[in-house]
């Protein structure tokens, strides 16, 4: 009986899904965001990040009758997404000469667009401060590490939603993300 | 007695470090949460305004679409020229050495060349008069026998 309610919540799951992609503004304006947040974090380029949003919507706009909903449709749009940026990672390190990125993001960048709710300018320095500390060892990850990091703590997706959207293992996961929160949490200043 | 205040300070100095630990990851944890807020503020401005970074990407686009062509055509002038210089140089040294080292050959060849002109010539000038310019051909034979009769009276 269990077994039986299972199966139609799956079901139900994957037919809003599809539902979901019929309107397909809907799903731009409720997504975009999120997708270009991700992007922003792996690839700490502004411009690249954009183009690579509009190429994933495009994409999925081209392959929204192959969308089945065994995925949610988050997690269809982060393995797009994902995909694109391993080309365009792939690409990049062919065309060497291009390394000098004219709208790369800094870490005062990211740290000015910290919410400025704080109680008191010092707890705001000491935030942005923190911020920026985050943003400088995160560039230091490798590609794959800077990847699951965003996933998990940028874009807040359960380890097996990771995996999904990367078409990796789940140990795999967890030993990139291991590795990255201890690079992240040594270059803090604190024990690896 | 020396046993219990050993656990003791041992028990304290675990719980130190635990709160050192805790107070470490509480900090990671807000740390984290900051950068999250601070990526999704950032995010969701370029959302509302895509265009500035749309319109950098067009004239960065633009400007590689006219660099790329303009550094190819500069290329293949900076290659081919000197190359084309260069080949040509080493052909009119070529001949110069053959010369050089030649130079009875080169003569001959020039003494040649200057035969099978004279003979080019010689033949031209001993053609048959064509029919059309027969009496002009008699009229300047005549011409010869008279001043060669003159020359002999004087």
């Amino acid at each position: 009986m269990e077994e039986i309610a299972t199966t139609d919540l799956a079901i139900e799951k994957r037919e809003q899904a599809v539902l979901e992609l019929a309107d397909f503004d809907e799903v731009v304006r409720v997504y975009r965001p999120r997708i270009l947040r991700f992007l922003l974090a792996s690839l700490a380029d502004s411009d690249t990040a954009e183009t690579l949003t509009q190429e994933c919507f495009l994409k999925a706009w081209a392959a929204r009758h192959q969308f089945r909903g065994e995925s949610s449709l988050s997690t269809w749009l982060t393995r797009i997404a994902v995909n694109l940026m391993r080309d365009h990672l792939r690409s990049r390190s062919l065309r060497f000469w291009q390394k000098t990125r004219g709208t790369a993001l800094d870490a005062l960048d990211i740290s000015d667009w910290l919410p400025d709710g704080r109680s008191s300018p010092e707890s705001l320095a000491v935030a942005r401060r923190q911020v920026a500390e985050v943003w400088k060892a995160v560039q230091k990850l490798s590609a794959q590490q800077r990847t699951v990091f965003a996933l998990r703590f940028v874009e807040e997706m359960e380890l097996d939603e990771i995996a999904a959207a990367l078409s990796m293992n789940l140990s795999t996961v967890k030993s990139h993300l291991y590795r990255a929160l201890a690079i992240v949490r040594e270059r803090m200043g604190g024990k690896r | 007695m020396k046993f219990r205040r050993e656990a003791a300070g041992e028990a304290e100095t675990l719980i130190s470090a635990d709160r050192e630990s805790r107070e470490e990851v509480r900090e990671l944890a807000e740390a984290l949460s900051l950068y999250r807020s601070a990526m999704s503020h950032l995010a969701e401005r370029s959302s509302v305004h895509p265009r500035a970074a749309a319109t950098r990407a067009a004239a960065a686009f633009r400007f590689r679409l006219l660099l790329g062509p303009a550094l190819g055509a500069a290329l293949a002038a900076g290659i081919l020229l000197p190359m084309y210089g260069h080949l040509h140089h080493r052909d009119a040294v070529a001949l110069q050495a053959q010369e050089k080292t030649t130079p009875d050959a080169a003569l001959a060849r020039a003494s040649v060349d200057d035969t099978v002109l004279m003979n080019q010539i010689d033949s031209q000038l001993s053609e048959t008069v064509p029919d059309a310019l027969a009496p002009l051909a008699d009229l300047s034979a005549q011409a010869s026998a008279q001043s060669s009769v003159s020359e002999k009276k004087q």
